[in-house]
C-alpha cells in the first residue's frame, strides 16, 4: 500500500512526526500511516490526520521489543518511507528495522523533501560543521528528533483504527529502569538559557550563572565537560550535538569556547550573547553579541543592568 | 573468549576548513583518526579482557587511506587487527557498512562481544552497531554508560534520554558505547613499537562473498555544505566593561529578548 509510515514510542513526538508525514504526504500524494503501541496514542493519532493507524497490542517491559512486529508489519506492506520517533531507543529500533528490511537509515533528519522522484533528508555532520542532503532510495527508514516538527493537531476527520495482536520475544532481559530527573526538558522549553564552560574558575563560578538565570527567568546549562569531567551539572544538562539541543530566544555563554558540536546543539536559538576572555573563542563568529572580558566582572554588571 | 572492537578510520573534523562562498568543505588539511568514540570500544575492549582474559582484536572497514589506522589500533593494547579494504567504503551508507562488517566477522570466525562506539565522528549515523547485531541475530545494547561479563552473560547499564536502566543479555552480544565509559589511553611509545610487530589480516569485499545489492548504498550524499550561521557577530570591547554591557544590553532589547 505504501504510504509514510510513522512510530513513536511515545505520543508527543509520535504527533510530530504525523506533522512531518503530513508536510510529505502533500507532496507524494500517499496517505499516511502510523503505528501504535497504546490505545490512547491510536485514537489520537487518528484523530490528528493519520489516514490509518494499526494499533500493535501487546504486554511487554521494554518498549524496543515492538521492533520484530513492526518490522513483519512494514515489509508487507511496502512503505515509501518510514519515519521513526528519534528518541535513543527509537534510534535503536530504527537501526534493527533497517537491518531487519535490507534498506537505508538516516538518525536525526532536520528536513525532509521530494526531488526528482525521491525524498532527501538533510541532517548535521562533522560534529555541527556541515549539513548534508541525501537521496533516499525506496523504503527508507528516518529518525526525528523531538522538538524538530510541531505537534499535528487533534480535530480531525478520525482515520481507521486496525487493532492487531502480536507476540514479542525477547532477548534482553531488563533488570531495573530509573528515570532520570529531567532537566533538559526545562532547557529544551527554556525562552532563556545560560550556558557555562570551562572558562569558569571553578564550581563557585555557578553561583553567578544561577543570578543570570534567576534575573532573565532562564535555566542553566553547560558545555559536554562541565558535565562529563567535572560533574558541576547533571549529562543531561549539557548542550551539544550529542546532548541537548535548545532553541531558545536568547542563549548567553559564560567562559564557552564555542566548539562546533556545542554550537551544532545551539544553531536554533533566535539570539546568541557570548561572554568570554579569549577574543579569538570560535564562540564570538556564532554569536550574535559578544563581550570580550572577565566573566567575574561582565556578568555582575549585566545582572545589575537588566530590568525585569 | 574473543572480543573485536569496530572502529572507523575517519577525517578529523578540527582540520577541515569551510570554503567561503562554496561553502564546500576544505579537507586538504584535515588527517584520519579513529573516530573518537571508537577509540572507547577499543579501550574498553582491552580493559574488560584484562579482567575476563578474553583475545581482543579490531575491525574495521575503509579505503587504503585507513591502513594507517591499523598500528595506531594495535598500540591501543588489541592483539590483531583485521581491515576490510576496499573503494567501496568511499561512498558506503550505514547499511553497506553493516553489510560488510557482520560478513567479515562471520568470516573471522567466532565473536563473543563485539563493541561500537554509539555513533562515528564524522557522520554520526548512530546504526552500525545495532545494525550488525540484527544481521548476526545476536542481542544488542545501545548507549551502555558501563558493563560487566558475568560467565555467559553480559550486564549492561544503559543511560538514555529520559532513564537509566540495567539490562542483562546472554553473549554473543553487541554493545555500543557512550563516551563516558572511560578515557581512552595515549599509547606509550613502547607500545606503538610494540604495534607493528602484531599480526594485521586483510580482507577485500570480494572475499565475503556478499551478492553485489548488499554493497550498493540505499542513501546517497546530494551534497556536503558548510553550516554557516547567519548572526550579527557584534562584538563589544568597549574600555570600560559597563560600557560593553550598556551596548549589550540595548541590543538585546532592541532585539525583544529581555
Amino acid at each position: 500500500m505504501a504510504g509514510i509510515w510513522i512510530y513513536a514510542e511515545e505520543q508527543s513526538l509520535a504527533k510530530q512526526l504525523l506533522t512531518a508525514g503530513k508536510e510529505l504526504a502533500q507532496k507524494i500524494n500517499e496517505p499516511v500511516v502510523a503505528i501504535a503501541i497504546q490505545s490512547d496514542m491510536a485514537s489520537a493519532l487518528a484523530g490528528a490526520g493519520a489516514d490509518k493507524v494499526f494499533h500493535l497490542q501487546a504486554k511487554t517491559d521494554w518498549v524496543e521489543n515492538y521492533e520484530k512486529p513492526i518490522a513483519a508489519l512494514l515489509q508487507k506492506e511496502e512503505p515509501s518511507v518510514v519515519l521513526i520517533g528519534g528518541s535513543l531507543r527509537g534510534k535503536a529500533l530504527a537501526a534493527a528495522l533497517a537491518a531487519d528490511m535490507q534498506t537505508g537509515l538516516v538518525n536525526s533528519a532536520l528536513t525532509l523533501s521530494y526531488s526528482d522522484g525521491a525524498i532527501e533528508t538533510s541532517r548535521i555532520m562533522y560534529g555541527g560543521l556541515a549539513v548534508c542532503t541525501e537521496v533516499l532510495s525506496q523504503g527508507c527508514v528516518v529518525t526525528i528528533e523531538s522538538h524538530v516538527f510541531e505537534e499535528a493537531q487533534t480535530g480531525q476527520a478520525p482515520g481507521e483504527i486496525a487493532a492487531m495482536e502480536v507476540s514479542l520475544e525477547s532477548k534482553v532481559e531488563l533488570i531495573r529502569v530509573d528515570p532520570i530527573v529531567h532537566q533538559g526538558e526545562d532547557l529544551q522549553a527554556a525562552s532563556t538559557v545560560i550556558c557555562v564552560g570551562r572558562g569558569l574558575n571553578g564550581q563557585e563560578d555557578m553561583k553567578l550563572a544561577e543570578s543570570l538565570a534567576q534575573k532573565t527567568h532562564g535555566v542553566v546549562g553547560c558545555t559536554r565537560s562541565i558535565a562529563e569531567d567535572y560533574h558541576w551539572l547533571p549529562t543531561e544538562a549539557y548542550i551539544g550535538l550529542s546532548g541537548q539541543k535548545v532553541k531558545p530566544d536568547l542563549y548567553i555563554s559564560m567562559g564557552v569556547s564555542g566548539q562546533v558540536q556545542h554550537v551544532a546543539g545551539i544553531r536554533d536559538a533566535k539570539i546568541i550573547v557570548a561572554i568570554d576572555t579569549n577574543e579569538n573563542a570560535p564562540i564570538f563568529s556564532a554569536a550574535d553579541y559578544g563581550i570580550v572580558g572577565d566573566l567575574h566582572e561582565v556578568v555582575p554588571a549585566l545582572i545589575a543592568s537588566i530590568v525585569k | 573468549m574473543n572480543i573485536i572492537a569496530c572502529y572507523k578510520w575517519v577525517l578529523d573534523e578540527q582540520d577541515i576548513k569551510i570554503t567561503t562562498g562554496s561553502l564546500a568543505l576544505d579537507t586538504s588539511r584535515a588527517k584520519g583518526k579513529i573516530s573518537e568514540y571508537d577509540k572507547n570500544a577499543i579501550e574498553e575492549a582491552v580493559l574488560q579482557a584484562a579482567k575476563s582474559g578474553a583475545e581482543v582484536s579490531t575491525l574495521t572497514f575503509g579505503t587504503g587511506k585507513a591502513k594507517a589506522s591499523l598500528k595506531d589500533a594495535l598500540s591501543r593494547g588489541p592483539e590483531k587487527a583485521y581491515w576490510v579494504n576496499d573503494e567501496k567504503a568511499s561512498t558506503a551508507d550505514g547499511y553497506v557498512t553493516a553489510n560488510v562488517l557482520a560478513a567479515a566477522i562471520r568470516k573471522i570466525g567466532s565473536a563473543d562481544l563485539l563493541l561500537f562506539g554509539e555513533g562515528s565522528s564524522d557522520v554520526y549515523g548512530q546504526q552500525v552497531g545495532p545494525r550488525v547485531a540484527a544481521l548476526l541475530e545476536v542481542p544488542a545494547i545501545t548507549f551502555v554508560s558501563k558493563f560487566e561479563i558475568q560467565g555467559d552473560k553480559v550486564v549492561a547499564t544503559r543511560t538514555l534520554g529520559d532513564s537509566i536502566e540495567q539490562v542483562a543479555v546472554k553473549l554473543p552480544a553487541v554493545l555500543t558505547l557512550l563516551p563516558e565509559i572511560n578515557k581512552p589511553r595515549i599509547p606509550s611509545l613502547k607500545q606503538v613499537i610494540g604495534a607493528a610487530k602484531k599480526p594485521m589480516q586483510e580482507f577485500k569485499v570480494a572475499d565475503l562473498d556478499l551478492p553485489a545489492a548488499a554493497v550498493e548504498p540505499k542513501t546517497k550524499v546530494k551534497s556536503l555544505l558548510g553550516f554557516v550561521m547567519k548572526r550579527k557577530n557584534q562584538i563589544y570591547k568597549l574600555d570600560t566593561v559597563e560600557a560593553s554591557v550598556q551596548a549589550l544590553v540595548a541590543g538585546l532589547a532592541k532585539d525583544g529578548v529581555l
